[in-house]
């Protein structure tokens, strides 16, 4: 109860501190000696020099002097000499708040260079858990903590929103794979080898990372699933200091996973929810988990290197660097596998400055993208991180976490770069080479897919000509060949096919002279035809002309599958 | 997966599920004084019942600590929601109030003639109550209330996981 000079709630905080302390917060609480070595590596002091409340000594200090005063014995025998104070007032309260909340996003760099292992970031968690178990947070923490308790997810999203983006995301998948059975974004699906756990963002901001990862199981040939609840692996108790939360959050995905029969839990690309999730959760959770943990960073690798999927990383040939998440490399070391994992699918890395654990924060980690109130604070800190990847001239930023992705975002809008943000699951999805699908003949129609029609065949390189007619012969059809513009007319004249593919860049008369005379020949004018070039710029022969636009068009290399599935689409036959 | 115990021929169940997209007469909803919906549960209320239940409470305004009041349920599966003010953060005289709450959401669902009410853990969960203490003050208050209620036939708690449905259970199989 309140006592005669203090509030409830500072009586409380005071009450619960004492039972808070264990061995790694007190030796924190007791190791700083003030010598300054943490000053220099917080992107807060960097960016506010003048200003020694961001010191995370300072910092730190705001709930030593409380510790001092009420739980260490220098502090009840001189508490001037060691600076014990205590906390009276809900005000008082409200000021530590904007200290461990606005000044400190928890990213643990000056933990790493204290000499004496003093963890600021732990203890600062403890005291935001303190001021939450009276009520006091920002209110973004409140908003986003109550929606994690009740609705299960950290963004709000309701279970029919959620599934109805997977099957949306699935529908895409098909579309893209022509309707293959096998591209499907399986929910509890029992005694699956991969079970795979999301953070709530992708469902709402970003659900093309949900369809690659799809896309990339289903490739791996990977007997995977998603719960259909228990799915969000991110966890607001890592930054709110609610280690109920953090229980609660983490105990409902493991329990899932086990209800499911899953032999391993795929943690999709986020810094907080890979250490909440494999590192913190069966502590907070009370729980022994009795399955494998994994950030699909590291399943993507392995699928690599196991020869699961291949990857072709001259797709990706723009200049990339890499962010590490605080979470994920400073306090779980994960930095050397996304970094391998990005040498395999992109050609031109860039290393930021410094990096791994060394990295500089990105500014929106420890909840920061929901406390409104502390954007300018966050912005101005953002200026170190920002100079590093100025520095790369990189062309985009790589990085495994969701709240990166927004810190880093919001950095490079206000700081004015040119750069972009992706992550791995995005790289990895677009440098995948597709298995050539040997095209399954319907038994209705074992004469061939094109049997009966007469195609020809116009590009001026042997070897296309030749993989063109060998794959028409192959399906039924009756093939002639034209290596230049006047062979291809004559030839067209002559034979009166029932499709022409044509390509443009030719020797004597182009593609697209050919095209229009075609098209105003009485004769030719519906022979239906599908242009085929390696050079998309050259599209402009074919479509400045005043004719009818062709029924087709193919983007060299063409696969075997892609040629057949639209030479039947233009000729009726699908 | 649910449990239920006979009280003087009413029914006290437990069940795991989302109390807001669960079929049953009425729901209690923890809410606040200024009576917005806020996020959370009441983030689902706005998304499944509509925009209809926040109009209703604008219309009131505010409650008291411990008051509960009737509204519609939009277009949820239940047809009302008993929006109760319970305490919330360690407060002062935390366990009489959650009584107090408690009962009232029950008395305000009599008096609309409710006969079927689901209750979420009171105060648990966001507002740290801690579910030990708000499983025990939740049974034993609604087991009271049955034993003499003329109206409500059945209460159901509805727990979101395994956790709170275990501390549940304890304090129901402890029932005589």
């Amino acid at each position: 109860m309140a006592t005669k000079d203090r509030s409830y709630k500072a009586e409380k905080v005071i009450e619960r501190l004492g039972k808070k302390l264990n061995r790694q917060v007190v030796g924190s609480l007791v190791g700083c000696v003030h010598c300054g070595m943490c000053t220099e590596a917080c992107h807060y002091v960097l960016a506010n020099p003048g200003d020694p409340t961001f010191a995370p000594a300072y910092k730190g200090d705001q709930l030593r002097k409380l510790f001092k005063r009420h739980y260490d014995w220098t502090g009840r025998v001189f508490p001037w000499w060691v600076k014990a104070k205590s906390v009276h007032t809900d005000e008082e309260l409200e000021e530590l708040k904007d200290i461990i909340f606005g000044k400190c996003t928890n990213c643990r760099r000056c933990s790493i260079n204290c000499p004496m292992g003093v963890d600021l970031a732990t203890f600062n968690r403890m005291a935001r858990g303190l001021l939450v178990s009276v009520g006091i947070m920002p209110e973004g923490v409140a908003v986003v903590s109550k929606d994690q308790w009740e609705i299960g997810n950290q963004m709000g999203v309701l279970k029919e929103d959620y599934l109805e983006t997977l099957e949306w995301m699935e529908e895409e998948l098909q579309s893209e794979f022509e309707d293959d059975p096998s591209m499907t974004i399986p929910v509890d699906k029992e005694d699956a080898d991969v079970v795979y756990s999301i953070n709530p963002r992708e469902v709402k901001y970003d659900p093309r990372t949900i369809a690659d990862a799809a896309k990339i199981f289903n490739l791996a040939g990977e007997n995977w699933t998603m719960p259909s609840e228990g799915w969000d692996m991110t966890n607001f108790g890592l930054f709110s200091g609610d280690d109920d939360l953090g229980g609660s959050v983490a105990r409902r995905l493991y329990e899932k996973v086990i209800d499911l029969r899953g032999k391993k839990l795929v943690i999709s690309e986020c810094g907080h929810g890979y250490r909440s999730t494999r590192c913190e959760g069966p502590n907070w959770g009370q729980m022994d988990v009795p399955f494998v943990m994994e950030s699909s960073v590291i399943t993507m690798l392995n699928y690599i290197k196991e020869g699961r999927i291949k990857v072709d990383k001259t797709v990706n040939n723009e200049s990339v660097t890499f962010h590490d998440s605080c979470n994920n490399a400073r306090s779980c070391g994960l930095f050397e596998e996304p970094r391998e994992l990005l040498n395999l699918v992109v050609t031109d890395f860039r290393e930021m400055y410094p990096n791994r654990s060394e990295n500089y924060c990105c500014t929106g980690g420890g909840g920061a993208m929901s406390m409104s109130e502390y954007t300018p604070h966050r912005l101005k800190s953002g200026k170190v991180k920002a100079e590093q990847l100025k520095a790369t001239g990189a062309k985009y930023v790589v990085t495994s976490c969701h709240n990166c992705v927004d810190g880093l975002t919001d950095l490079i809008r206000h700081y004015k770069l040119d750069m972009k943000v992706t992550q791995l699951v995005n790289l990895v999805s677009e440098a995948l080479v597709l298995p050539e699908k040997k095209v399954t003949i319907p038994e209705a129609a074992e004469a061939g897919l094109l049997a009966g029609k007469k195609i020809l065949v116009v590009d001026d390189e042997p070897d296309i000509r030749i993989f063109f007619t060998s794959v028409f012969e192959d399906n039924g059809a009756t093939v002639f060949e034209a290596a230049d513009g006047d062979e291809a007319i004559e030839m067209a004249r002559k034979e009166k096919p029932d499709l022409i593919t044509l390509d443009l860049n030719m020797p004597g008369k182009d593609g697209g002279q050919v095209f229009e005379f075609l098209r105003k020949d009485d004769e030719l004018s519906e022979v239906p035809v599908c242009i085929v070039t390696g050079r998309p710029e050259l599209r402009r022969l074919i479509y400045d002309r005043p004719v009818r636009p062709p029924e087709g068009y193919l983007d060299k290399p063409v696969d075997e599958e892609t040629l057949i599935r639209n030479s039947r689409k233009i000729l009726e036959l699908a | 997966m649910g449990i239920s115990k006979n009280i003087n021929n009413h029914t006290l169940s437990l069940v795991t599920t989302d109390i807001t997209d669960f079929e049953v007469e009425a729901f209690v909803f923890y809410a606040r004084e200024d009576l917005q919906l806020g996020t959370g549960f009441g983030n689902a209320i706005s998304m499944r019942g509509g925009l209809t239940i926040q109009k209703a409470l604008d219309v009131i305004g505010k409650a008291n600590l411990t008051d509960a009041l009737v509204t519609g349920a939009g277009n949820m599966k239940a047809k009302y929601i008993v929006h109760a003010v319970g305490p919330k953060f360690q407060e002062p005289g935390i366990e009489d109030k959650l009584k107090t709450t408690i009962f009232n959401s029950m008395k305000a669902a009599e008096e609309k003639g409710i006969k079927q009410l689901a209750f979420p853990s009171m105060g648990a969960g966001f507002y740290g109550i801690p579910l030990p203490v708000c499983a025990d003050i939740m049974v034993t208050e609604i087991k009271d209330y049955l034993e003499n209620s003329a109206t409500l036939e059945e209460v159901i708690i509805c727990a979101l996981d395994k956790r709170e449905y275990n501390a549940f259970k304890l304090n129901l199989d402890n029932l005589r």
